[in-house]
């Protein structure tokens, strides 16, 4: 029994179920919890691959930093409690129409191209991704890096400046005396 | 079917879930989500494609198959940037006009 092909097929098969329940269902907590299962299914595939680094860092940050945010932001944003809109079906029809034309060009490019077999060894493991990451594109590394610290001092300026009233409050007759 | 055919397969129906999510969704959240799906659609089609053609190495890049797996630790730092920046958005939006519903969201005037 091949595990390599076991592995395959059932991070796949997660990977896809997670990535229809976060599109399909009506309640935005279920979709979060959908998008958690399918970047399991993507990490598992990821380990299918060999990199197993990579299936690590990909849960730390999807499933447990950015699923976490997600839960949050509902919190502060979403009136859980509202019966949702019924669906406009010509909004659902156009958008599988659009879905499906893509994924058919999409495929037919997949089955037309022609890769070149695998050359060279086989670099996957996470001591040569440290390897390249910091002596050949170190450079994107620090970029990432900068990018990170920018993203957070933005979110917390904007999240910030919502908090405040649109105009300030009028001083009272005691403040003014 | 190669095992690269599996791999991509996956990538192009991700992907086209997402898609197909991002359009049909009116909640800001639900679309960012469809929208995460699709760029760990990306990411996969990336490490399958280096880690099981020498494409990398035809193409110049030259550092054989964990240059893709750099390409997609540099991605998903991105995306946690980005949906990090969009969330904040997203709070900062329900504030201002009670609502994150895409078809209320319909004033240009900030």
């Amino acid at each position: 029994m091949n595990w390599g092909g076991v592995v395959f097929g059932v991070s796949g098969a997660v990977a896809l179920v997670g990535a229809v329940l976060a599109v399909g269902l009506r309640n935005i907590f279920h979709n979060i919890l959908g998008f958690a299962l399918a970047l399991v299914g993507v990490a598992g595939l990821f380990l299918s691959l060999g990199s197993d680094f990579l299936a690590a860092v990909l849960i730390l940050v999807y499933v447990g930093a950015l699923a976490i945010a997600m839960v949050y932001a509902v919190m502060l944003s979403y009136p859980l409690d509202t019966r949702p809109e019924p669906r406009s079906v010509p909004k659902v029809l156009g958008a599988a129409a659009l879905a499906m034309v893509v994924a058919a060009a999409l495929y037919a490019i997949v089955q037309g191209a022609h890769f070149p077999p695998p050359s060279g060894a086989r670099e996957v493991s996470a001591q040569w991704v440290g390897f390249r990451l910091l002596r050949d594109y170190v450079l994107a590394f620090e970029l990432i890096s900068v990018l990170l610290v920018v993203a957070m001092i933005g979110a917390v300026m904007v999240a910030r400046k919502a908090r405040m009233p649109k105009e300030p409050p009028k001083p009272t007759p005691r403040m003014i005396g | 079917m190669t095992p690269l055919d599996g791999y991509l397969t996956i990538s192009v129906a991700l992907f086209c879930i997402g898609l197909y999510g991002l359009v049909q969704r009116r909640s800001l959240i639900a679309m960012l989500i469809a929208l995460e799906l699709m760029l760990a659609a990306a990411s996969l089609n990336v490490v399958a494609l280096t880690t099981l053609t020498g494409g990398a190495r035809q193409v110049g890049v030259g550092h054989g198959s964990s240059v893709g797996q750099v390409v997609a630790l540099i991605l998903i730092g991105v995306a946690a940037a980005e949906a990090a920046i969009a969330l904040s958005l997203f709070v900062a939006i329900q504030r201002y006009a009670s609502t994150i519903n895409v078809e209320d969201l319909s004033e240009l005037k900030g």
